[in-house]
């Protein structure tokens, strides 16, 4: 049965950014889980051929945003903007060569992240306005009150495989299963900002490093174990939450792909079916 | 190789707070976070970390500065054990010994005779040696610690590993805020409740299994930190006791005796009667 919600009480906000350069310091270099220093793209402005549906691991990068890197120059519009944008809301190009191309959020990472097509990605650059239909924070799932939703534009909601079980639980579709020792920074951060970088998906780097999750996709929905997010982020054994993998590949140590947290609450309110195609790729 | 010593510049922290005073618990429950930083009277080395209703107390006062790139250096610099001396104000002169550090913009533990916090306000300058970044043990690596300091913990340094008594060993999953960031700028928050704390007290050791803080604090398979707990409990998700890490290796590099019921690992006489 199609999830019921609130939808119907939820208002858009338009809420204005800016794709962001990439940044660097002088100093060039970050060090790895090795020691091993790296200097690689990945983070900020505009990065190019990865969308959702691609592997998230395996690129010679650090914390990869795909596609649009975007905040605003503003500290409180820019939390406004973090806060607010939800995966699944629609983004709009506003000034440049690119103006009036439309993209997706696909995640938070202390910037709102937006896939566009390749072909118009590729005309966007850092500075370029941008403006975000907000809409989604205040959802509610009317029949599982213990869930907590946030972050989730409500008509992604009704394309991802999540469905209400006659049982009453909440039925989600997930293309992969997270331990809780993979969290990573992250932790103890408030669930509306940015995501959860998950560890053991260093590809290319040595066993000990692994728990298996070097083969995640970007927007894969993923199911957190023992992890509260409800009201921030936290360990908490008996608690799941589901999120949209929405950055890859990190070469950074305690960092990884990461998930935008969509929905959170107590293990016995869900029913966690195992689903390769529980995956935004095509979705948006 | 010598080791280097600095001295740096802190200031007593003043506590700030945002245009609305709540913080939000793991349940959702609106909090107001009391004895975050700054002079907070009443809290001891040897406490138990769930015994006041506080947030991340720390014994003592807490250290800044004004630059925030100086404050980061200052966190980095600072070890435990290293001396402190008041450069001004009513206490000026006294001396007190850094407990630990935290993450996010940084800032330096230090522990004081209540006679003289008594006398400690916002503001008053504090210098500390720093003295640690740098020295080394065979087959560990050491951080974040006066090796000159190491002698007043439970730890026996071997040929090639160093045995601890702790207070408990926890699997990685517990470890939370600091994981990612710099284990010499930053200590990871162990995600511990009421219900969950196995009797830690401020100023123990406890180790973490598959944590790796050598290059940055993560999930490595086999690997062991041994840290130092320098302050309490936190109602806020994801958040918990602090845990300063000094000692990290392969597990078999570190072993270690387990003591759920000994006395306080450190106390403050043990810091105040230090040469």
């Amino acid at each position: 049965m199609a999830v019921r919600t609130n939808a119907d009480r939820l208002v858009t906000q338009i809420l204005a950014g800016e794709v962001w350069p990439a940044l660097a310091d002088r100093h060039g270099y970050r060090v790895d889980a090795d020691g091993t220093p790296f200097l690689l793209p990945g983070m900020g402005g505009v990065t190019l051929g990865v969308h959702p549906g691609d592997r998230a691991t395996g690129y010679e990068a650090d914390h990869l945003e795909p596609g649009l890197s975007v905040r605003h120059r503003d500290a409180g519009a820019n939390m406004a903007l973090q806060f607010l944008s939800c995966v699944g809301n629609t983004v709009t190009v506003r000034s440049g060569p690119a103006a009036g191309f439309t993209g997706k959020v696909i995640g938070q990472h202390a910037y709102v992240l937006v896939d566009l097509v390749e072909e118009e990605l590729a005309q966007v650059s850092t500075g370029d306005q941008v403006t975000v239909a907000a809409r989604g924070q205040g959802l509610k799932l009317l029949d599982h009150p213990d869930v907590v939703a946030k972050n989730l534009d409500p008509g992604l909601l009704d394309r991802l495989p999540v469905r209400t079980r006659a049982d009453g639980r909440l039925e989600v579709g997930v293309a992969a299963r997270v331990p809780a020792v993979a969290v990573g920074a992250g932790a103890g951060m408030v669930s509306e900002f940015a995501n959860t970088d998950l560890m053991g998906a260093y590809a290319g780097q040595g066993e000990d490093l692994s728990l298996g999750l070097e083969s995640l996709r970007i927007g894969d929905l993923v199911v957190l174990e023992d992890s509260d997010h409800r009201f921030g982020r936290g360990f908490r054994p008996g608690y799941l939450t589901i999120g949209v993998i929405s950055t890859g590949h990190c070469r950074l140590y305690g960092h990884g792909p990461g998930p935008s947290s969509i929905l959170s609450g107590p293990a016995e309110a869900f029913h966690i079916v195992d689903d390769p195609d529980a995956c935004l790729g095509g979705l948006l | 190789m010598t080791t280097v010593a600095v001295n740096l510049s802190g200031v007593v922290e003043t506590p700030t707070m945002p245009g609305s005073p709540y913080l939000i618990d793991a349940d959702g429950r609106p909090y107001v976070p009391v004895g975050d930083s700054g002079v907070v009277l009443g809290v001891h080395v040897g406490d138990g970390v769930f015994d006041v209703d506080g947030d991340h107390v720390a014994p003592g006062v807490t250290l800044a500065h004004a630059d925030q790139a100086a404050r980061h250096a200052l966190t980095a610099f600072a070890c435990f054990g290293n001396r402190a001396v008041v450069r001004g104000g009513a206490a000026a002169g006294a001396e007190g010994f850094v407990l630990g550090k935290r993450g996010e913009e940084g800032r330096v533990i230090v522990v004081f005779p209540d006679d003289v916090l008594a006398r400690l306000v916002p503001g008053d300058p504090i210098m500390v040696r720093g003295s640690g970044q740098g020295a080394s043990i065979a087959g560990v690596v050491l951080m974040n610690a006066d090796p000159g300091a190491l002698s007043l913990l439970p730890l026996t340094i071997g040929d090639g590993s160093v045995s601890a008594v702790v207070r408990a060993v926890l699997p990685s999953s517990y470890a939370g805020n600091g994981i990612g960031r710099p284990a010499q700028m930053w200590d990871i928050d162990l995600q511990l409740t009421p219900a969950t704390d196995p009797g830690l007290r401020l100023g123990d050791l406890v180790a973490v299994d598959d944590l790796d803080v050598r290059h940055n604090a993560g999930y490595r398979r086999g690997y062991r930190t041994i840290g130092l707990i320098v302050h309490g409990g936190s109602p806020l998700p994801g958040h918990g006791p602090g845990l300063m890490p000094i000692l990290c290796a392969p597990a078999e590099n570190l072993p270690v005796t387990i003591a759920v019921d000994a006395l306080p690992m450190l106390r403050p006489d043990h810091l105040n009667s230090r040469p």
